[in-house]
């Protein structure tokens, strides 16, 4: 029973950034919802509108946030649900990397669009 | 143990008549939690058509971004799908909210009330938001 | 718990002994079969007519068994039992057994929720045969093995599997430090004796593993009532700091506690009431507590 006493990804850590993640999109996915359906009616966005927004420091700041912990929190999530349903060796592993670089790839693209979205830089 | 009888994971869905409030609000998370992640990739791919736009088109409102989202917006189908997207979302932040708790170890004896309370109150908001989703020009 | 079958049990022992004559012995063999089998079924019809349907109970019991043709494809079986004040799933299951088929197959032992023996699937919920009566459940009564266990036969399940999860835990008090002389006694305080106290309750019955969903898809999985065996002694003061470090390293692996789901399935069944879904919310909150002190 060697493998109990390993102290390599104990799964611990990402538990707890799934609750951590989870407490600060309440807060962002919220606040998307109501800004881009209630403030600002969501067939009425424009590129200048999402532009002006997003050329904000502090919304583009919060934004790309939200990118990154909404992907890592969805991901891993995917992923623990799978070893939940008794996913185990090389197959366990498959998953792990291939999740592993759909979130990549997705933070990477995110962040093009986000800064195709301002002015800022 | 050659001779024995496994009878599988049939039961375990044929079972769901069974499920008590925390097992239905666990199928639940999972199921609004796997539409949000899908929901996440393609919202990022429809709005990669903000990269590249050309200021000039964008000044004049003809862009690829605002006519993609004002194209999609003009669908009711889209516009039913968000008020689907809504739903999942408030219901799975409320018992979010209320997995939180039970991590916390807060009000683990009232864990199946809040189940209910989430429930209810996802309906609710949803059905006040039908209108603002649903209304507005669909162009 | 009811005494009176005793009797009637040694009068049909007595009826299952008359020996007709017949020459050879295969014959005669088949003969007393037949005729024991006449017999009993002629008992039963009698037994049963004579029920007023006010006072019986069915049950709807599920059968097994891959020894015996004819058994080998699972099916349910019909047993009408009388019902008396205070009789629980078990009592009926012996009486169906002592009266209606002696081939009727489930475990137990003390009757009184102490051995852990006969938890049962019962009308869709897994319970304990001896804690739970039958007035508070709807008829016809339908009794099965416990799910996600492999069935041996009849109500028997395989709970090797179980077992070997509370092994994984070491589920023994093994302190740091004994005391200088052997004989002292190692006294708890009372407040961690009242923390640890409903964790000390199982009785390896095996119900909350059956009913948890994760345990049934992940077989790595720890599961409840491994989990909360490892609670009563990481949580218990007397064992010291360097066990406790051992212990919840155990807890922490990646198929230890965090794949609870919070589903409460395993504390809703849990016929001695333990917090099981509380333990192992407190053990993951102790376990990261725990790794943010070495960060
Ligand atoms: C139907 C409802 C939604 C609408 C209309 C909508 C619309 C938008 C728009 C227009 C933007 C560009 C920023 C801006 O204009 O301020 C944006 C960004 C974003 N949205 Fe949504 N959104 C919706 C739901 C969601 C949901 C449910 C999620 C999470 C799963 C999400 C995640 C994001 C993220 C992460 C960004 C930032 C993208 C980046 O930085 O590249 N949105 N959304
Ligand atoms: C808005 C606030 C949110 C809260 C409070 C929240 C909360 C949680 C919590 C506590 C879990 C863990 C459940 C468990 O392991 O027992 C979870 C799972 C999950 N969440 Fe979220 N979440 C939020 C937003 C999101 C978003 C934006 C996405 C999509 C990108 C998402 C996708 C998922 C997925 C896929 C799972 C795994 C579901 C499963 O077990 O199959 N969540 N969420
Ligand atoms: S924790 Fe409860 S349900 Fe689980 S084995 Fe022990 S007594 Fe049985
Ligand atoms: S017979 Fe011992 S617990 Fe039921």
């Amino acid at each position: 029973m060697a493998q109990h006493y390993s102290s390599f990804d104990r799964g611990g850590r990402r538990w707890l950034f799934q609750r951590l993640t989870a407490v600060f999109l309440i807060g962002v996915l919220a606040f998307h919802f109501m800004l881009l359906h209630f403030v600002n009616h969501a067939a009425d966005l424009t590129f200048l509108g999402t532009q002006a927004r997003m050329s904000q420091v502090s919304y583009f700041a919060t934004m790309w946030l939200f990118l990154v912990t909404a992907t890592f929190h969805g991901v891993n999530g995917v992923y623990n649900a799978l070893v939940n349903q008794g996913l185990t060796g090389s197959r366990k592993n498959a998953v792990k990397y291939l999740l592993g670089i759909a979130g990549l790839l997705l933070v990477v693209q995110g962040t093009r669009v986000s800064l195709a979205m301002t002015t800022l830089v | 143990m050659s001779q024995s009888y496994n009878r599988g994971t049939v039961e375990d869905f044929g079972r769901w008549r069974e499920f008590s409030a925390g097992m239905w609000a666990w199928i639940f998370h999972k199921f609004t939690g796997w539409v949000l992640v899908g929901y996440l990739f393609t919202h990022i791919a429809v709005l990669s058509t903000s990269v590249g736009v050309d200021p000039a088109s964008a000044q004049a409102g003809s862009d690829l971004y605002t006519s993609t989202i004002s194209g999609l917006e003009s669908l009711l189908i889209v516009r039913f799908l968000e008020v689907g997207l809504l739903a999942v979302a408030v219901f799975h932040i409320l018992n979010g909210i209320r997995l939180l708790m039970v991590d916390l170890g807060v009000g683990l004896e009232s864990q199946d009330k809040s189940f209910y309370a989430s429930l209810l109150l996802t309906g609710a908001i949803v059905v006040a938001s039908v209108p603002t989703f649903l209304g507005g020009k669909l162009a | 718990m009811s005494t009176q079958i005793e009797q009637q049990e040694t009068e049909t022992e007595a009826d299952e002994e008359t020996e007709p004559e017949v020459e050879s012995p295969g014959e005669r063999r088949r003969a007393q079969r037949d005729e024991r089998q006449a017999i009993e079924e002629a008992q039963r019809e009698t037994e049963e007519a004579s029920l007023d349907d006010e006072n019986t109970i069915t049950l709807k019991v599920f059968r097994y068994d891959p020894e015996v043709e004819g058994k080998q494809e699972p099916r349910f079986d019909d047993f009408r039992v009388p019902f008396h004040k205070g009789m629980t799933v078990l009592d009926a299951l012996i009486y169906a057994r002592d009266h209606y088929d002696s081939s009727l197959t489930f475990r137990h032992s003390c009757r009184q929720a102490v051995c852990g023996s006969d938890a049962l699937f019962v009308n869709g919920k897994q319970r304990l045969g001896c804690k739970t009566q039958m007035s508070e459940l709807d008829d016809p009564v339908r009794i099965e093995p416990l799910p996600h266990q492999e069935v041996v036969k009849d109500l028997v399940v395989d709970m090797e599997h179980f077992y070997d999860q509370m092994e994984a835990v070491e589920p023994y008090f093994d302190a740091d430090e004994t005391p200088d002389d052997k004989l002292e006694e190692q006294r708890q305080t009372r407040e961690n004796r009242e923390k640890v106290k409903m964790s000390t309750r199982c009785i390896w019955c095996g119900a909350c593993m059956s009913s948890c969903n994760i345990a049934a898809g992940d077989n790595e999985y720890l599961g409840p009532a491994a989990i909360n065996k490892a609670y009563r002694f990481a949580m218990d003061e007397r064992e010291g700091e360097n066990r406790k470090q051992e212990r919840l390293r155990i807890i922490e692996q990646e198929h230890g506690v965090w794949r609870c789901q919070t589903q409460f399935s395993c504390t809703e069944v849990c016929p001695k009431d333990i917090p099981l879904t509380e333990h192992i919310q407190e053990l993951k909150r102790e376990a990261v507590k725990n790794n943010l002190k070495f960060w």
